[in-house]
């Protein structure tokens, strides 16, 4: 983990990174302590998101040239794998996943969707790269225990782990002067997330 | 069963918030001139660089809208206005010493150009549509509140005449009628237009925090 604390885009956040990458949720997920409310509401949301998300990785894939391509349609090819975990949970917990998007997590989509139509590829991989680095670094900062392990292993796996290593490879050797700014803006959106997941 | 024209209907059911944006205590302090300048200084920039997008929207709905020649003729009519509207802020960049070109979007304005420009390249023109008429049709209410007040001497003057002006009512009529034309009363039409009527609503508050 301590390799995408000292990323390039990382330091260059300043505090950002740190808002973006810690949450009261979180906390409590870590002692054990989280509202089973809260619990589910970040399970429907994350699972809104991921779906948008999926578009937005779409339109990076098809902007990025070979080889790095081939590194992201893995990537996405796991985000569907990863719906399908989100929704055999949901199932579990007789969750509503039809539920609207909430405004913070409409916000954010918003932002990726319409940064993947309108800018260039390298500045698309930074913000790929920001929004995974920011869950593994989130979810690696708490031990693997408790009622939700199996969510925090999901996140701190050596595989995603490795993968959010290429993404960050990746967005090293292609540089955009635009990056750092977008960066920062993911982490923005990182915190408005955890933070209406926290407080609904 | 009456056919009420989509606009009206979905105005309608957006009314308090409309109502809302009127009692802001932004739109107040346009209207009895009590405003703070450096929250007007504020709002124009930001306004310029939401103009910015809005501008583009209309642009992707052109396109969208390309085997459609009258539609596009009538998209482009709305284009000029939003250049017709970006003097009015020309002019106060001037007199305020505001760098139009530099200007740092709010992320309430942040917001609603991302949906703004999110729905431009995805929606369906008429989606599209729906998302801009709120803009068109709230700021076209609000000249037009404002200007019953008297305002000769109120140094927003400018603004008020701007948004209360027969062009400006003009062309919120037109965005209406090619909302009506090409939208249908789907449920993704009413949600763009409500959560651009809260954008606008969050838009003036970010102005005074």
């Amino acid at each position: 983990m301590k390799e995408f604390t000292k990323s390039r885009l990382a330091l260059g956040a300043g505090e950002l990174w740190d808002l973006g990458t810690r949450a009261e949720f979180l906390n409590a997920v870590g002692d054990g302590s989280l509202p089973e409310d809260a619990f589910n509401r970040w399970l429907v949301q994350d699972y809104l998101f991921v779906r948008g998300f999926a578009g937005f990785v779409s339109l990076t894939v098809a902007k990025t040239p070979r080889p790095g391509q081939s590194a992201l349609i893995a990537g996405l090819s796991a985000l569907d794998d990863e719906l399908g975990w989100f929704e055999a949970h949901a199932q579990a917990r007789s969750l509503d996943l039809g539920a609207e998007l909430h405004p913070a997590c409409q916000r954010y989509l918003d932002f990726l969707i319409t940064a993947g139509y309108s800018e260039p590829f390298q500045v698309l991989l930074a913000l790929f790269y920001g929004v995974e680095v920011a869950y593994t670094v989130a979810w690696g900062r708490l031990e693997v225990q408790g009622p939700y392990a199996e969510f925090i292993e999901r996140w701190t796996h050596e595989d995603f782990q490795a993968y959010v290593g290429v993404l960050s490879r990746l967005t090293d050797e292609h540089p955009h002067p635009r990056q750092q700014a977008m960066f920062n803006e993911v982490m923005r959106h990182e915190r408005e997330f955890w933070r209406m997941t926290w407080e609904g | 069963m009456s056919a009420e024209a989509l606009h009206k209907t979905l105005w309608q059911e957006n009314q308090a918030l409309a109502e809302e944006c009127l009692a802001h205590p932004f739109v107040r302090g346009l209207g009895d001139g009590s405003l703070d300048p450096e929250a007007f200084k504020h709002y124009v920039a930001q306004d310029a660089f939401f103009l910015q997008a809005f501008f583009s929207a209309y642009a992707l709905g052109a396109v969208r809208a390309v085997e459609k020649r009258e539609v596009v003729q009538r998209l482009h009519r709305l284009m000029r206005g939003v250049l017709d509207e970006l003097k009015l802020h020309e002019g106060y960049a001037e007199s305020l010493a505001i760098d139009l070109g530099k200007v740092r979007p709010h992320p309430a304005t942040r917001a609603y150009t991302d949906f703004l420009l999110r729905t431009a390249w995805t929606a369906e023109v008429g989606e599209i549509m729906a998302a801009m008429t709120p803009c068109m049709r709230l700021y076209a209410y609000l000249g037009q509140e404002l200007a019953l007040w008297d305002h000769s001497q109120n140094p927003y003057r400018e603004w008020i005449d701007t948004y209360s002006r027969a062009e400006f009512e003009a062309l919120a009529t037109e965005l209406e009628s090619l909302l009506d034309q090409l939208a249908e009363g789907t449920q993704s039409v009413s949600l763009a237009y409500r959560y651009a009527m809260r954008c606008e609503l969050d838009f003036f508050s970010a102005s005074l925090a």
